[in-house]
């Protein structure tokens, strides 16, 4: 859970990119890696395949530098969004303080990413976490493809977005959204900033 | 492909305005609250020796009549 540590005067919280494969979340990252000023470019580990796949999970830390006297950092994870990687979104999921859900917009993908929430849904469950009150945002990612090729947003919203969170459109490739999205989850997630539950944790 | 990163008034920077604000406002409210000034500690009177109580011995539950009880006890075994 985010923590704000008035002793080590220090916020952290973490942040998970979830979704099927070739949703976009890597380009998410990617993104908001290319936005940062140089000062504040940390390392941004991604584990891909050849083919560019996610293998195991992108990590990109973001030191926001001191706000309010803290020492503020977001860590942004994506998992795997393949089938076969249960373990490791299982894994990345540990701790976690929000998530972003991009979700594939092609018409095609509406099944998998049906599958995908109920995926993410299993795991934070399993992790201990209640999955109907978790800070969460739906993004709506590949809005710059044909219009024949993809849902409607409220198609795509009446189907996953059952809880009714904050969603966005966006083309991560472009960078439309991805920012929005970010700003959102991270609000979420702050709204629930909590002291330690002891002293020096 | 991902765009060059803007100097000012860029997408991180509307980003960090926003989380700055959100924190701002948190930590606020989480603050801890300052401590009540602490109670001076009440002092254990000091009793002269001579005045302390002497606990009479039969007040202190002392068995006296041993063989009486292990004598019993024996028998409850038996």
């Amino acid at each position: 859970m985010s923590v704000v540590n008035y002793g080590t005067r220090e916020i952290t919280c973490k942040i998970v990119y979830y979704g099927p494969g070739r949703s976009g979340k890597t380009t998410n990252l990617q993104h908001v890696y290319s936005q940062l000023p140089e000062e504040r470019k940390g390392k941004m580990v991604s584990l891909a395949t050849e083919t560019d796949r996610t293998l195991f999970f992108d990590f990109l830390p973001l030191d926001l530098g001191t706000i309010s006297g803290f020492a503020t950092r977001f860590q942004l994870y994506t998992v795997p969004g393949q089938v076969y990687y249960a373990a490791t979104r299982k894994l990345v999921l540990q701790g976690v303080d929000g998530v972003v859900f991009v979700a594939d917009s092609q018409s095609r993908q509406l099944a998998e990413n049906i599958e995908s929430l109920q995926d993410l849904h299993a795991n934070l469950a399993d992790e201990g976490f209640d999955p109907r009150t978790i800070p969460l945002v739906m993004q709506y990612n590949k809005r710059d493809l044909p219009p024949g090729e993809i849902s409607p947003i409220e198609e795509l919203d009446e189907t996953l977005n059952f809880r009714g969170v904050p969603h966005y459109a966006a083309a991560a490739l472009s960078g439309k959204g991805v920012f929005e999205s970010l700003r959102s989850i991270s609000t979420l997630v702050l709204s629930r900033l909590s002291a330690p539950a002891s002293k020096g944790s | 492909m991902a765009k060059e990163p803007e100097e000012e008034g860029g997408e991180f920077a509307d980003f960090l305005a926003d989380v700055s604000k959100e924190i701002a406002e948190r930590v606020e409210s989480l603050a801890p609250a300052p401590k009540p000034p602490k109670e001076e500690k009440k002092k254990t009177p000091v009793v002269a020796a001579s005045e302390r109580r002497k606990t009479p011995v039969a007040e202190a539950g002392l068995i006296v009549e041993w063989p009486n009880i292990a004598d019993r006890v024996i028998e409850e075994i038996r």
